[in-house]
């Protein structure tokens, strides 16, 4: 319950933030955190939760930003059916390179998801549709009553896309899928002993991230009016979406928000701020400081400074 | 006497803040690609629209203020821009927008400055403004449409009596569209095409296509690459050669423009005719002056250090600014925009007027062969002659020399 009320609390402060704030610069940037909050998020999943390192966030995202602009293109639908399709592409995407490469683990699995973004980048720069190699403009349609500007609009949709991000981590985090993918985590072979399926729940794990991953995505073509394949599938957002949840712990699913709000938000003010790529600088020390000092992440560090004292 | 006293007091305040006012500078923001592939590039054009500001500045500013440049580094990366461009308005509240160098970092704010019919200065992009058309939009770079990249080349292989071309162009969308232009223009000059090739972007070995265009035996090659392409071909035809029927070689080579490439190639690059946007001799009033201070500046910087293709056309958005600035004596968005669609601007790159889809009227992309050039040795891209203008006409330094295999050795 403390869970619903604090996810309604954050969500109805967003919502009063679009209402009563006129810079639009704050909208731009916390757009932008709350997208590394949900790519964390599903990152966490398979990555955290089964120990499967994900290199593919790119093409995960990338495919559902070019959904969305497919959908736009060829219907016109509203955005929420843009994202609804995004995650549905992002999630089979998902699901088939589970299937595929699952069987790989550790450093191979890490590299085959390498070739599923190259792959995925190599698609989209020759379907000239979507723009081809230079790209796509798109005009924004009106914003959807009430919001009067449509980055407003996007925000809460991102805001509300996050609660639900989180609500689905946590639900994983705290049932069977996720004893079963912690068991993994641990060891295959012994989970497979004890009667988990493991390649059913890395495959749901896989999707399900994936799904999530690209519902991030679709907002983005209008968020930016433009939509090219260099920028869609960079790795940036794999290194992002990785480093959060190891910045702010990958065993719990409020580990990678602490991570992603802290590190995109550090992002954000040193683009604006040092003006230099700086800020990928900033995730590479920051990686480094945490895997030292605290490997368990932020989550990790409160818990062994502040132990809990045994009844 | 009350009255009076609070009266005194306004106006006292007024001229207060009038005077505040005065003082404050004039802020020009923009992001500029200071990291990533478009780095080098945007490195050079920022030394250039500084040295703007600073020339502007020692002439007492405009309209008696000093202006201030703002400008972050968007990585080359355009998920980045709305954003900056958003904090330049909204928290930094400059007063005059410059887009970022490039197509791509560009493109995501045309619908910015539309929504809020801003006059936005272009830079060096391509066709920006086709989906958007922002009447307040003015691109400063010496092309407009695909075919004005080319139309030098072709005008030249007619003049040499050419009857058939062939066609290498990198296999993504940009090269494309620079490429169809020029075979439209191929077809209406009458010139056969007797080889066309596209090839995938990840290609690192172009001897097979350079043998299969030298048993093609065409007269013309115009070849449209990106950087490293452009070096693996130059290198592949230094080795293999076109063969004696090609009377031209080049056209849309990117990256023959830069200098680390133009060094490193040396006296490979003899023969080839290629685009530029400016090279040494061309006649433009004032850029002798700017290229001098600013290859001291650039060595400060440690930047590109001859460079002709960038700043120039850089410290020439400053000054259309200030022309129009100064004509207006006006900073309205609304009355600079139409100052700049009226007028002709007199720029270091010389004289620029504006079509009514913000792109320069009269394109004015350079074809020049390169021509005794020796290996390492920088120094000698200042001189006039080591690149010949061919076309425009306006600025010709000399005739295409031909066949490509006896002026390349």
């Amino acid at each position: 319950m403390r869970f619903w009320i604090s996810s309604a609390c954050a969500f109805a402060l967003a919502v009063l933030a679009a209402a009563t704030l006129k810079n639009e610069y704050y909208f731009f940037a916390g757009y932008t955190v709350l997208m590394f909050v949900v790519l964390a998020t599903a990152w966490n999943i398979l990555g955290g939760y089964a120990g499967y390192v994900n290199f593919g966030t790119p093409a995960f995202f990338g495919l559902g930003a070019y959904t969305a602009v497919v959908v736009f293109k060829a219907t016109a639908a509203p955005l929420v059916v843009q994202i609804l399709a995004a995650a549905v592409m992002s999630g089979l995407l998902g699901f088939a390179t589970g299937l595929l490469t699952l069987r790989l683990r550790g450093i191979f699995f890490a590299i085959a998801t390498i070739a599923v973004t190259v792959i995925m980048e190599t698609l989209f720069i020759n379907w000239r549709y979507t723009g081809g190699a230079t790209g796509l403009q798109l005009l924004r349609p009106a914003p959807v009553w009430p919001f009067e500007s449509y980055i407003t609009m996007l925000f809460v949709v991102m805001a509300a896309m996050t609660v639900a991000a989180i609500a689905i981590a946590r639900y994983i985090e705290t049932s069977w899928i996720g004893r079963g993918l912690r068991a993994i985590r641990d060891s295959e072979e012994a989970a497979e002993c004890s009667g988990v399926s493991t390649l059913k729940l890395k495959v749901f794990a896989c999707a399900i991230s994936g799904a999530l991953m690209g519902a991030a995505g679709a907002p983005m073509p209008m968020y930016l009016s433009f939509i090219e394949p260099a920028s869609t599938f960079n790795l940036n957002y794999a290194i992002g979406a990785l480093a959060s949840p190891m910045i702010g712990g990958t065993a719990h699913y409020l580990g990678p928000v602490i991570g992603a709000v802290i590190l995109s938000t550090i992002q954000q003010v040193v683009t604006v701020t040092i003006s230099s790529e700086l800020n990928v600088l900033v995730v590479g020390v920051l990686l480094v400081v945490f895997v030292v000092a605290a490997p368990e992440g932020i989550l990790g560090l409160v818990k062994k400074l502040f132990p809990r004292k045994k009844p | 006497m009350k009255f009076q006293k609070l009266l005194m007091a306004a106006v006292g305040a007024f001229a207060l803040s009038s005077a505040a006012l005065a003082q404050q500078p004039i802020k020009v923001g923009m992001s500029m690609p200071q990291t990533g592939s478009l780095g080098a590039g945007g490195k050079a054009a920022l030394v250039a629209l500084q040295m703007w500001v600073e020339d502007v500045n020692a002439k007492g500013g405009l309209l008696n203020r000093k202006v201030e440049l703002i400008a972050y580094d968007d990585q080359t990366n355009p998920a980045l821009t709305p954003a900056i461009y958003t904090k330049l308005l909204d928290i930094d509240k400059v007063d005059l927008l410059i887009a970022p160098y490039g197509t791509v970092p560009t493109a995501p704010i045309m619908p910015l400055v539309k929504q809020r019919d801003l006059l936005l200065m272009g830079n060096f992009s391509f066709q920006v403004n086709r989906t958007v058309k922002h009447d307040k939009w003015f691109n400063n770079s010496p092309w407009n449409d695909a075919s004005s990249w080319s139309d030098g080349f072709i005008l030249n292989a007619q003049k040499l009596g050419s009857k058939t071309i062939a066609f290498l162009a990198a296999d993504q969308e940009f090269a494309q569209n620079l490429a169809n232009g020029a075979r439209e223009l191929a077809k209406k000059a009458g010139l056969k095409t007797v080889y066309d090739q596209n090839y995938p972007p990840t290609t690192v070995d172009f001897s097979t296509m350079i043998r299969a265009i030298r048993s093609a035996k065409p007269d013309i090659v115009f070849v449209m690459s990106y950087p490293n392409d452009s070096v693996a071909i130059v290198r592949a035809v230094n080795e293999i050669g076109v063969g004696e029927s090609v009377k031209m070689f080049g056209g849309g080579m990117v990256g023959l423009q830069f200098t680390p490439i133009m060094s490193t190639l040396g006296s490979m690059l003899n023969g080839i005719v290629n685009y530029n946007s400016y090279v040494p001799g061309m006649k433009y009033p004032g850029i002798e002056d700017f290229l001098s201070r600013y290859a001291k500046k650039a060595v400060e910087a440690k930047v590109d250090p001859l460079g002709f293709y960038l700043p120039p056309f850089n410290y020439a958005i400053g000054q259309m600014l200030e022309q129009a600035i100064n004509a207006t004596k006006s900073l309205d968005h609304k009355v600079l925009a139409a100052y700049l669609h009226k007028n002709e601007m007199k720029t270091i790159v010389g004289p620029i007027r504006y079509g009514p889809d913000g792109e320069w009227a009269n394109p004015r992309v350079v074809q020049a062969q390169f021509r005794g050039i020796v290996d390492k040795d920088i120094e000698q891209f200042r001189q006039p002659g080591k690149q010949v203008v061919l076309s425009p006409d306006a600025y010709k330094t000399g005739d295409v020399m031909a066949p490509f295999e006896k002026v390349r050795k």
